[in-house]
């Protein structure tokens, strides 16, 4: 069973290879105009962002949500694999957050459905089509927050899998049957198989970080006294594989009398915001946004491999779909850094247009990184567009204040 | 001549257009050849059925062995586990979803009603007597033990020389005798025998009370059937009304209750009628117009042009001198500070600004000292609130912040006897002990625990906590008044009340001097109210008779056509209620005497303003946020034009000049 639906997914995703490859050939050469959509989270807005590869313009400016006399944040958005749709997550709700569905290019909403309490990042995986959407609960209680699985055909909520408290960032594998997410509060890498909808395993992030950082040359192993040893906290998979959090009522726990000063949970220094699969290989790339660096995990062997130490807050990542770069939002900084992943090393840190820098994403073809910044009070929330191959910021376009999400649509000729 | 380089880009195109082709028909080919079979047959479920469906993939015609996932795309009639184990709740079509990777098939099931277990019927009157109508009251019960509305029962007599039955289940007696009345659905029926008796009313008495005859003003009805003998007779009353308005444009509308209670919307003449079927007893009576109307005067105004204003707080500083503080709203975090001593000379003093994009709400300590301020926007994303020390309103200094269990954002705050009301999550409010304003600490919460649960605002007064909770409506929560034994550090929950709409946004209480009643006015918040982005709002007050906690009755409502209701101050003294309106400004009501049925068409709008400044942030547009009275004047800010305050006029006596020759 599993070699056939293997052989099945290579066939299809060399396709599809083929296709994105013979679509650079034809594009290479000519003007280009590259499309990006943003969120405004202050603004109850979403910018349409165009870049022809000098000038970065907003294009557009959609009004989303119903109430005009509350801000109820767009925050995660993704286009969908086809590039017919895009959809958006609302954060506020009463209490729980809401997905739209809105068509590229009119920008009409057709459908929505409610998530959980402030839904985030997301994103559709081609092979089974579904919608995964981290619910971020960014409200303070220290509770395991969830995962929530939607059918965006019937835009239905199938699930909602249990994950840790204010899990963030969340991409799929380049085969999209593994969604990957981190929590934020808990400092946990949670892996889902994307067609069982079932936590297949986690990593203390935390634990992980300081594996690095021992030096193993310098040890003397033979003394060492594994019985002793606590191996729960290094790797969860084989205990959480029988639980099922979706049956667990958690608002009746009471989590006031864990002990813990109103947060039954461990509170993360590393405080991983972002996790983004490498396209080619079997690893993935963790944001500790308390730690400032960002971990190569090894999804074979679930263990971290590499660490890179970046400047203050690491908050985003996005990876080249070329497999050759790694761009990381240095939220605290107000600084992106762009690295090499072969060498590991810094090629470029560069300066934002302002502060509190966001989310990153970057075009179908590596050229060029559209990176949001926030900015604070009344500012206007800007896009900064990075090339890639000069490591400059090229062009920067406003739109309402705190951009944040953004999810790049398409590139197309003049 | 066509350039070149446009020959090769086409030439470009149109091959990688084709090769994009081949690609994408490869891909979909790689799919094409699987299908998705259902192989249960069976797919029709009864409430309570458990059993598994089964489906398997097919390539090319074979079976392969491939794991099919099913989803129910309603999980509430039918939710299916990772085994495809199938369980049926409730009864209707659901949808279901099977995918493999890259092959997706949905398909119906069906889960059928449970069939009619039982018609109930209840409260069957023990003398029935000829000529007088009774009305059964029944309910549909199924296998499931549902209660079911979505079925008609039939009713029939056994004898229709004896009594009549509609299909509402009124039983029309006709003469003495012994009749069987059957309700039937499907092939479950119930019958009951009804005993008609003579009847032996000779008359109706019809009795009324009232406070006055203007409209808005209630009307207690009483009937008292009674036989030759005088002696009462317990027998059902039903209460009408006609009438005819003075105004020939309009009609005598009111409402009347079936307790008797009667109120008219209009001046006119208007007959109540008690009938008992064979004796009916009317008053005719005359209801003059309320004439309430007051001037409205625009005293003062603290313009806001740069961005949109929120809250306010108007109070007496510790110099004797007022001051108000405003929030604002979607904009960089600033609250304004302004003396508004002289109402019509309102200045700005201080402002103070927070990392924040929106300052919702602002709430003052009854002695002036310590404000507190909400944040949403925050660029650090914890949010929280904001004590400030306002002892000198000029000179305004942060004593701390707090966060804890508030990052997502503050929306509504309360300030009462030393704790801040705060709340976070959409879900509940926590309590914070800021005795010490340096060091604030949190001692208890308050959260409902039914599912979904949510909530909007609280306020506080005579030491009970009233919560909005959208659908799960007020809350009442003691919290150091006594009547639960609550306390802040030990909230509890004494009284509630829902609404269908569940559009529950604010709550204010209301102690009406004029009755001894206890209200509760519920105010909705509802958006979209119109088509394409409409800035309308919708939803208007409830007014809740609370006067019995175990049994509150909703009683009466505030509604301003194609405006919705947003926050208000009611003032016990003189029983009127500000009430602001987003774009339907402000409303200034008469809630004096006992509350009834739609006061906006009563009359007991005593006047209204919409505020609207050419310099507005939105110029000359209203959208009115919040109000508060404060030493005789009207107080109230406006998203696009900042602080306003206005005086009320008293009534005026109306002076008739005589000419004379």
């Amino acid at each position: 069973m599993e070699i056939m639906k293997t052989i099945t997914l290579k066939r299809s995703i060399w396709a599809y290879a083929l296709g994105m490859a013979l679509m650079l050939i034809a594009y290479s050469g000519q003007a280009q105009n590259y499309y990006v959509y943003v969120t405004a989270e202050s603004e109850d807005e979403v910018s349409v962002i165009k870049f022809d590869g000098e000038k970065a313009e907003n294009i557009k400016d959609i009004p989303v949500g119903v109430w005009p006399a509350e801000i109820e944040g767009p925050h995660g958005i993704t286009v969908g694999p086809n590039g017919e749709y895009w959809y958006l997550s609302m954060a506020h709700g009463n209490p729980y957050g809401t997905l739209y569905k809105y068509k590229t290019g009119t920008d009409e909403v057709v459908g929505t459905v409610q998530l959980g309490l402030f839904p985030a990042s997301m994103q559709i995986s081609p092979v089974t089509g579904l919608l995964y959407c981290v619910n971020f609960n960014l409200h303070g209680d220290m509770v395991p927050s969830t995962v929530s699985v939607v059918d965006v055909e019937s835009m239905t909520e199938l699930e909602q899998i249990t994950t840790g408290a204010m899990p963030h960032g969340s991409r799929l594998s380049a085969d999209g049957m593994k969604h990957y997410s981190v929590a934020m509060m808990s400092g946990e890498l949670f892996e889902i198989d994307a067609f069982n909808l079932k936590v297949a395993r986690t990593l203390d992030l935390d634990e992980a970080s300081k594996m690095l950082d021992m030096d193993h040359s310098k040890m003397d192993h033979s003394k060492m006294d594994h019985s002793k040893m606590d191996h729960s906290k290094m790797d969860h998979d084989a205990d959480k594989k029988e639980m099922d959090h979706s049956k667990m009522n958690h608002s009746k726990m009471d989590h006031s009398k864990m002990g813990h000063d109103m947060g039954g949970m461990k509170h993360s220094a590393f405080k991983p915001t972002w996790v983004s699969p490498h396209p080619t290989k079997d690893v993935v790339y963790v944001a500790g946004n308390g730690q400032a660096e960002v971990l190569e995990i090894d999804t074979k062997t679930w263990k971290p491999t590499r660490k890179f130490k970046t400047d203050k807050g690491p908050y985003n990542i996005d990876l080249s779909p070329d497999g050759k770069y790694m761009v990381v939002s240095y939220k605290t900084a107000a600084k992106t850094g762009i690295w090499d992943l072969e060498s590991g090393k810094e090629l470029a840190r560069l300066d934002n247009s302002q502060k509190v820098t966001h989310g990153v994403a970057i075009s179908s073809d590596s050229k060029y990184a559209f990176v949001t910044v926030e900015g604070m009070y009344d500012e206007s929330g800007k896009v900064d567009v990075i090339d890639l191959s000069t490591m400059k910021v090229v062009d920067t376009a406003e739109l309402g204040k705190q951009a944040g999400g953004i999810a790049f649509w398409k590139v197309d000729e003049e | 001549m066509i350039p070149l380089r446009l020959i090769k880009n086409t030439t470009r195109r149109i091959s990688a257009v084709a090769l994009i082709a081949i690609a994408v028909s490869l891909s979909f080919e790689a799919f094409a050849q699987k299908k998705i079979i259902i192989e249960t047959t069976d797919l029709d479920f009864n409430v309570g059925d458990k059993r598994k469906i089964s489906a398997y993939v097919e390539e090319d015609g074979k079976r392969i062995e491939a794991n099919v996932r099913l989803y129910s795309r309603d999980k509430k009639k039918l939710y299916i586990d990772s085994e495809g184990m199938a369980e049926a709740f409730l009864p209707g079509e659901v949808n279901i979803l099977a995918f493999v990777p890259g092959v997706r098939h949905a398909f119906n099931v069906n889960v059928n009603f449970p069939a009619i277990a039982e018609i109930r019927i209840s409260d069957i009157p023990e003398n029935v007597y000829a000529g007088s109508p009774i009305k059964l009251q029944y309910k549909i019960i199924d296998e499931a033990g549902l209660d079911r509305n979505d079925v008609q029962v039939s009713f029939n007599s056994s004898d229709e020389e004896i009594a009549v039955v509609d299909d509402f289940g009124n039983v029309y007696t006709q003469a003495k005798g012994n009749v069987k009345v059957t309700a039937r659905v499907d092939n479950i029926e119930n019958v009951i025998n009804i005993n008609v008796q003579t009847n032996p009313i000779e008359k109706l008495q019809l009795d009324v009370e009232s406070d006055g005859n203007r409209t808005g003003d209630v009307f207690r009805f009483s009937a008292n059937a009674v036989d030759k003998n005088g002696n009462s007779v317990d027998v059902p009353i039903r209460y009408s009304f006609d009438g005819k308005a003075d105004d020939v444009s309009t009609s005598a509308s009111g409402l009347i209750r079936q307790d008797g209670r009667f109120v008219a919307d209009k001046a006119g003449i208007y007959s109540v009628t008690a009938s008992a079927g064979v004796a009916t007893a009317q008053k005719t009576f005359r209801i003059s117009e309320r004439d309430v109307y007051r001037k409205i005067e625009t005293v003062g105004q603290g313009l806001v042009t740069e961005k949109f204003t929120s809250d306010l707080w108007i109070w007496e500083g510790q110099d004797g001198r007022d001051y108000g503080v405003t929030g604002t709203w979607n904009a960089d975090g600033t609250a304004y500070f302004w003396d508004v001593t002289d109402p019509s000379n309102i200045s700005r003093i201080d402002s103070i600004q927070v990392d924040a994009r929106t300052v919702n709400d602002v709430k003052v300590s009854e002695d002036g000292n310590i404000t507190v301020i909400s944040r949403e926007g925050a660029s650090n994303r914890k949010n929280g609130l904001v004590i400030l020390d306002t002892s000198n309103p000029r000179d305004v200094k942060i004593i701390s912040t707090f966060d804890e269990n508030l990052t997502g954002g503050v929306h509504n705050v309360f300030i009462d006897k030393g704790y801040i009301y705060a709340l976070s999550a959409g879900q509940k409010y926590y309590i914070i002990d800021i005795k010490d304003p340096k060091n604030p600490k949190a001692v208890s919460k308050f959260e409902l625990e039914t599912p979904g649960h949510s909530i909007h605002d609280v306020w506080v007064q005579d030491g009970i906590a009233y919560s909005s909770n959208w659908s799960d409506g007020v809350q009442l929560v003691d919290v150091g008044n006594g009547i639960a034994g609550g306390s802040p550090e030990n909230p509890v929950q004494f009284a509630s009340y829902t609404y269908p709409s569940g559009d529950n946004h604010a709550a204010f209480p209301f102690k009406s001097k004029s009755t001894g009643k206890f209200y509760v006015i519920a105010g909705d918040e509802v958006f979209p109210y119109a088509e394409n982005g409409s800035y309308l709002a919708g939803g208007y007050l409830h007014m809740i008779d609370f006067t019995d906690l175990d049994n509150p009755e909703e009683v009466a409502r505030f509604e301003v056509p194609f405006a919705g209701s947003h926050n208000y101050w009611v003032d016990e003294e003189s029983e009127t209620l500000y009430a602001t309106f987003y774009n339907g400004g402000v409303r200034v009501i008469d809630i004096s005497g006992e509350l009834m049925g739609d006061l906006l068409a009563q009359g007991r709008q005593i006047n209204f303003f919409l505020p609207g400044d050419p310099d507005g942030f939105i110029p000359n547009m209203p959208q009115t946020w919040g109000a508060q009275l404060h030493k005789g004047h009207l107080f109230y800010s406006d998203m696009h034009s900042g602080l306003w305050a206005s005086k009320v006029a008293p009534k005026e006596t109306e002076t008739v000049k005589i000419q004379s020759k």
